[in-house]
C-alpha cells in the first residue's frame, strides 16, 4: 500500500505472464526432441507444459487478481478504511471510502501494487455511455465510468458486450445506473477529502 | 362478451379479478426501495415492503442506483374489492428499468397504507 504514481500495467508481469510459459514449453520441447523423442518422457515433455500453459493463460490471471483483491480488502479493513462502495470491474477494482475521502485501486495487470489515493487527487469523474450509431442503429456495447487521477485516466466498465444494445435496453440502463452511482460516490469522497 | 372479458382480464393488472371490471385508482404513492442496482431480489412477502419502503415525493429524491416502487391502490366500482399493486423499477436518468409487479389482494398492506398515506 504505497502512495506512488499509479501504474495500471506492470510490463514485467505482463510479459512474464505471456512469455514464461512459452519459454518453459520451448525448453521442454528441446529436451524432449533431444533426449526423449518417444515414449512416456516425450508425452510428459510435449503435452504437460502445453496443457499447463493453456491453463495458466486461461485461469491464473483471474486467480491471482482475485486473491490479491481479497487480501487488499482485508488489509483495508485492518487499516479502518470504510469500504462504502466497491466496484469489481473487469481488470480493476475500485474501493471508495466516502467518509474519509479515499479511493483504493488494484489493477489486473499490476496485482502486486495497491494504491490508496486521496479523492482530492481526482481531477474529474464521468460516465461514458458508449452511445453510437444513428436512428434505429443507435445504441451502445459498453458503459463505463472514468476518472482522472494523478494525470492517469482509469476506465472501469460497468457493462460490455460484443453486441450493440438499444440505449433503453435493460443492460444499458443497468450499466448506466451503476456508473452513475460510482461517479456520485467518487464525487462524495472528493467533497469529503477537501 | 363476458367470456371475452374473462379471457382478457389476466392481462390487466388493474381489472377486478371477480367481476372483470376496470378498477379505479384511489391513491398512488412513490417509495424508495433500499436495494442497490445489480442486487435486486424479488420479495412476495408484504412484511418486507412494510418494513423497507421509504416514502418519497418525487423520483428525483431517490438516490442514484436505488430501486423505486410505485404503489397503486385500486378499487373496483362494482364490488368494492380493493387491490394494491406495487410496480418496482430502477430509475435511470429519465428512463425507468422495469423490474416486476407485485399484487396484494387480501389487504396485506392496509395498515401500512393507513400509516404511510393517510397518516393514521
Amino acid at each position: 500500500m504505497e502512495q506512488e504514481k499509479i501504474k495500471k500495467i506492470n510490463i514485467l508481469y505482463l510479459l512474464g505472464y505471456i512469455f514464461v510459459p512459452i519459454i518453459i514449453c520451448a525448453i521442454c520441447f528441446i529436451i524432449g526432441m533431444l533426449y526423449f523423442p518417444k515414449g512416456t518422457g516425450a508425452v510428459i515433455l510435449f503435452m504437460g507444459p502445453t496443457i499447463l500453459s493453456a491453463l495458466w493463460w486461461i485461469f491464473a490471471g483471474t486467480i491471482i487478481f482475485k486473491t490479491k483483491t481479497k487480501k487488499f480488502e482485508q488489509e483495508l479493513d485492518k487499516n479502518k478504511f470504510d469500504r462504502t462502495s466497491t466496484f469489481y470491474g473487469k481488470g480493476k477494482t475500485v474501493i471508495i471510502d466516502s467518509k474519509t475521502g479515499k479511493i483504493a485501486l488494484i489493477f489486473f495487470w499490476n496485482p502486486s501494487k495497491t494504491y490508496i489515493v486521496p479523492a482530492s487527487n481526482i481531477e474529474y469523474a464521468w460516465v461514458d455511455d458508449g452511445r453510437g450509431g444513428v436512428g434505429f442503429m443507435e445504441g451502445s456495447s459498453r458503459v463505463s465510468f472514468l476518472f482522472k487521477v494523478d494525470g492517469i485516466t482509469v476506465r472501469v466498465d460497468t457493462f460490455t458486450s460484443n453486441q450493440r444494445f438499444r440505449m433503453d435496453s435493460d443492460y444499458i440502463l443497468t450499466g448506466i445506473s451503476k456508473a452513475d452511482m460510482m461517479v456520485k460516490a467518487i464525487e462524495e469522497a472528493k467533497s469529503k477529502a477537501k | 362478451m363476458n367470456i371475452l372479458r374473462k379471457m382478457r382480464a389476466p392481462f390487466h393488472d388493474d381489472w377486478c379479478k371477480n367481476c372483470t371490471e376496470p378498477m379505479e385508482i384511489i391513491t398512488k404513492q412513490l417509495y424508495m426501495l433500499p436495494m442497490l442496482v445489480g442486487h435486486y431480489t424479488s420479495h412476495t412477502d408484504a412484511n418486507y415492503y412494510i418494513e423497507n419502503l421509504i416514502k418519497v415525493e418525487k423520483k428525483k429524491n431517490i438516490e442514484t442506483g436505488y430501486y423505486a416502487c410505485g404503489l397503486y391502490l385500486y378499487r373496483c366500482p362494482r364490488c368494492a374489492n380493493k387491490v394494491v399493486k406495487l410496480s418496482i423499477f430502477l430509475p435511470v436518468r429519465d428512463e425507468e428499468k422495469y423490474e416486476e409487479t407485485i399484487i396484494f389482494e387480501n389487504g396485506e398492506l392496509d395498515s401500512f397504507l393507513q400509516k404511510s398515506i393517510y397518516n393514521y
